[in-house]
């Protein structure tokens, strides 16, 4: 992985496999869950904040240039510190994508493959992902950089096509609960810009490490708008989705576009897309977490790890007893994550390593 | 032999892969599916339903492109409609598949007792389509699956696709899919409707009655059409929340349209300010999407609607006179006045009568109100009964068609 450095446009595009990925799940319909018809003020509120955030890490990254979080917190707090940090970013990348891939599995299963077991369906992607991970970085980055634009251009389709149908007016009462849920507790949807994890390990992969700050605010730009669009298509579609819950809601709004009685079921295209994505998203994740083990260990390269990690993905795919447990931590417990694993102990380990940082300054 | 392991176990594994997802593909296999075209629910004893599924009959390849394949038709009686499928599915020897399935047809007595059971039971499915078209049937359901015989269709599946289409030059059906009666079933600001459906032959003693204004005012079961094709759809089923509560005629439709924004154009016919006693048919076209406001400053709404049209003259006799400005001005005041009090009565029957917001006009009323519990205290879903309307219409005739003077 060292060996390949991340172009601009590709680092962005490894920002957004996150969201895309989160998307095509319950994330907007969480949102919708919890924020009703204020959805769209709170989408424009985080994304202001989640800006905001993504330039301060851009700045506590200026003082360490080439290095990502893991030699900071070497720097930080010894070697011991860093096998902690490590192991956590580990254990947070391991258990989101397993999590993410079981529910998008059953999403699949319940579609498309009734009889199959979920094990094959999830094996079928695990085995995807470890023949991408044998080839170099830069072969699934490259995946990436032609599947995720697809995506993002498919959501603005998914938009577009179903206008027809849209009630805008669903976005009043403009404040939703009030003024409390929509701004103090709706700031927990900060949590959709988990995509920001990413930007703790990007500065040594890059090939020009000067475009950080450009990289940084685009993503999360981008990570913006593609959000409100997706909650916009299902905010103005329907109004059951604030009760009700549903199994990809994005695959639902896809199922209503239809062009006369010939160009139907477009449904089964969008599923594909987003496979494609899954499955980038799921070697992305599993090369990081690759890149943060052999830092830990100085192992010289990733492949014996290959497999490991996708057994590990199985493995902990599977851990869920069934749907429920799985949807639960995804509704509930990945946010909470994202919040304290990535806006938290993140930006803790970089407030901290600066204030070392300007101390041993002043001390010289 | 490094080689030979790798690809080995590359062997084995595509192997795993196929028998593993080979169950999925038998099961979808078109040898093992029975595809639905319709579905009639029916009440029967003992809160039961009776279920009927119609198919397609194969065309055999000896029967010839004109022979009209007789759609088959299975009625099973069971506790639920998950229940009934399966029962069918036993008897047929093949799964049903819903995936093509048109038209779900709901029986007026099973509309009157609710049917939001069925309706969750559908949308759960992953087969059954949000296109589907609802349609409650004056008569039995099944009956009204037996009676349809499109006349200039082969396929009967093509007409369960076509047949709303009309709706957008009559107005005398609404777009009714099971997709958007689920959305309305949950909303808070609306309520479902269904396309009303029923038999034609029962009014075969009701020419008599017919005149200009009385076109307008027919509905499906209770219409002069007659045809091969026994059912006819014509009007709205008005639910309250999953129970029916009443049904609108075709002049009623075309109003629902209209302040729905759901029509392309429609023919009308008014009274004839230069002759009492005589209607003029106008062919109107909306000018532009229909202006709704509502003032949610009092306890009692007050609504107003205002549409604008644009129309031109559809019947010809001789005298006509339709190049001056006067009469021009007089037939579109009189158009104006005509469709204000046919708007008018409209919304006064869905609300006073109904209390039922088919409209979706309480979408307006969001904006009023900043916050979810602001809106759910003034209780609009049950306010609606209280709403007052004033309906403004502008039209403009610009003259005949072909024939401008006789």
């Amino acid at each position: 992985m060292s060996k390949s450095k991340i172009g601009t446009v590709e680092a962005i595009m490894l920002f957004l496999t996150i969201i895309v990925v989160h998307t095509i799940l319950s994330l907007p319909k969480n949102i919708l869950t919890s924020m009703k018809s204020a959805s769209l003020l709170n989408l424009i509120y985080v994304s202001i904040i989640a800006i905001i955030i993504a330039y301060i890490i851009f700045r506590l990254f200026k003082k360490f240039p080439g290095l990502d979080i893991i030699d900071i917190s070497e720097i930080l707090g010894g070697k011991i510190f860093k096998n902690i940090v490590g192991i956590i970013f580990i254990t947070y990348f391991l258990l989101t994508s397993s999590l993410l891939l079981r529910n998008f599995s059953e999403s699949i299963k319940i579609v498309y493959y009734p009889m199959t077991n979920i094990i094959f369906i999830l094996a079928f992607f695990v085995i995807a992902v470890c023949m991408a991970n044998r080839l170099d970085f830069s072969a699934t980055l490259k995946s990436n950089l032609i599947i995720v634009p697809i995506v993002l251009v498919s959501i603005v389709f998914l938009f577009f096509a179903n206008a027809k149908q849209f009630t805008p007016e669903r976005m009043f009462p403009i404040l939703g609960e009030g003024v409390f849920n929509t701004f103090v507790i709706g700031l927990s949807n900060i949590a959709s810009f988990a995509g920001i994890a990413f930007l703790y390990f990007l500065p040594p992969l890059l090939k020009e490490p000067e475009k950080l700050k450009k990289i940084t605010l685009i993503s999360v730009g981008i990570t913006a708008l593609y959000l409100i669009l997706s909650v916009s298509t299902l905010l103005f579609m329907f109004s059951f989705f604030i009760t009700t819950n549903e199994i990809s809601p994005l695959y639902n709004a896809a199922r209503y576009i239809e062009f006369g009685t010939f160009f139907q079921r477009l449904e089964s295209v969008f599923l594909l897309i987003w496979m494609l994505a899954f499955a980038c998203y799921l070697s992305i994740v599993s090369k990081f977490s690759m890149n943060i083990f052999k830092k830990l260990t100085n192992l010289e390269t990733n492949t014996p790890l290959i497999d490991i990690f996708g057994l590990l993905i199985i493995g902990l795919s599977l851990f869920p007893k069934d749907y429920a447990v799985s949807q639960t931590f995804e509704t509930k417990i990945y946010p909470s994550l994202v919040i304290g694993i990535v806006f938290i102990f993140g930006i803790g380990i970089l407030i901290l390593a600066n204030l070392r940082k300007r101390k041993e300054l002043k001390h010289e | 032999m490094n080689k030979f392991i790798r690809n080995s176990f590359i062997f084995i594994l595509i192997i795993i892969f196929i028998i593993a997802f080979s169950s999925s593909y038998s099961s979808l296999s078109l040898d093992n599916l029975a595809y639905v075209l319709a579905i009639g629910i029916d009440s029967a004893d003992n809160n039961a339903l009776e279920v009927s599924f119609q198919f397609s009959t194969p065309i055999s390849p000896e029967s010839g492109a004109s022979e009209k394949p007789t759609p088959i038709i299975n009625t099973v009686t069971a506790s639920s409609l998950s229940t009934a499928i399966n029962l069918v599915n036993s008897y047929l020897g093949k799964q049903i598949n819903m995936s093509h399935c048109k038209i779900i047809i709901f029986s007026e007595e099973l509309a009157e007792q609710g049917i939001s059971d069925q309706i969750y039971t559908l949308i759960n499915d992953t087969q059954v389509r949000p296109s589907a078209n609802i349609v409650v049937s004056k008569c039995d359901a099944k009956y009204y699956l037996e009676q349809t015989k499109p006349e200039l269709e082969n396929l009967i599946s093509k007409y369960y696709e076509t047949f709303t289409n009309s709706s957008r030059y009559t107005g005398y059906i609404p777009d009714a899919t099971i997709g958007k009666f689920f959305n309305s079933l949950i909303c808070t600001t609306c309520e479902p409707c269904a396309i009303l459906g029923g038999m034609n032959e029962t009014s075969s003693n009701n020419t008599e009655q017919v005149d200009s204004q009385k076109d307008y005012t027919i509905t499906a079961n209770n219409s002069p059409i007659r045809g091969e094709n026994g059912a006819e759809n014509i009007g709205i089923a008005v639910f309250k929340g999953d129970k029916i509560v009443g049904e609108l005629n075709a002049l009623e439709t075309i109003s629902f349209l209209n302040i729905k924004n759901d029509l392309d154009r429609f023919l009308i016919s008014i009274p004839n300010p230069e002759s009492t006693n005589n209607y003029l048919d106008i062919y109107l076209t909306p000018a532009h999407t229909t202006d709704v406001k509502v003032d949610t400053s009092n306890q009692t709404p007050y609504v107003k609607v205002k549409c604008e049209f644009v129309g031109r003259i559809y019947s010809m006799s001789k005298d006509s006179k339709y190049l001056s400005p006067e009469v021009l001005d007089s037939i579109s005041n009189s158009c104006n006045s005509y469709l204000e009090s046919v708007f008018s009565d409209y919304l006064y029957k869905t609300s006073k009568e109904f209390n039922s917001d088919i409209n979706n006009i309480g979408k307006h009323v969001l904006k009023n109100f900043f916050t979810t519990k602001q809106y759910e205290d003034y209780d609009w879903s049950e306010n609606y009964k209280n709403a007052f309307f004033d309906v403004e219409v502008n039209t403009s005739i610009k003259s005949g068609m072909l024939l401008t003077e006789t």
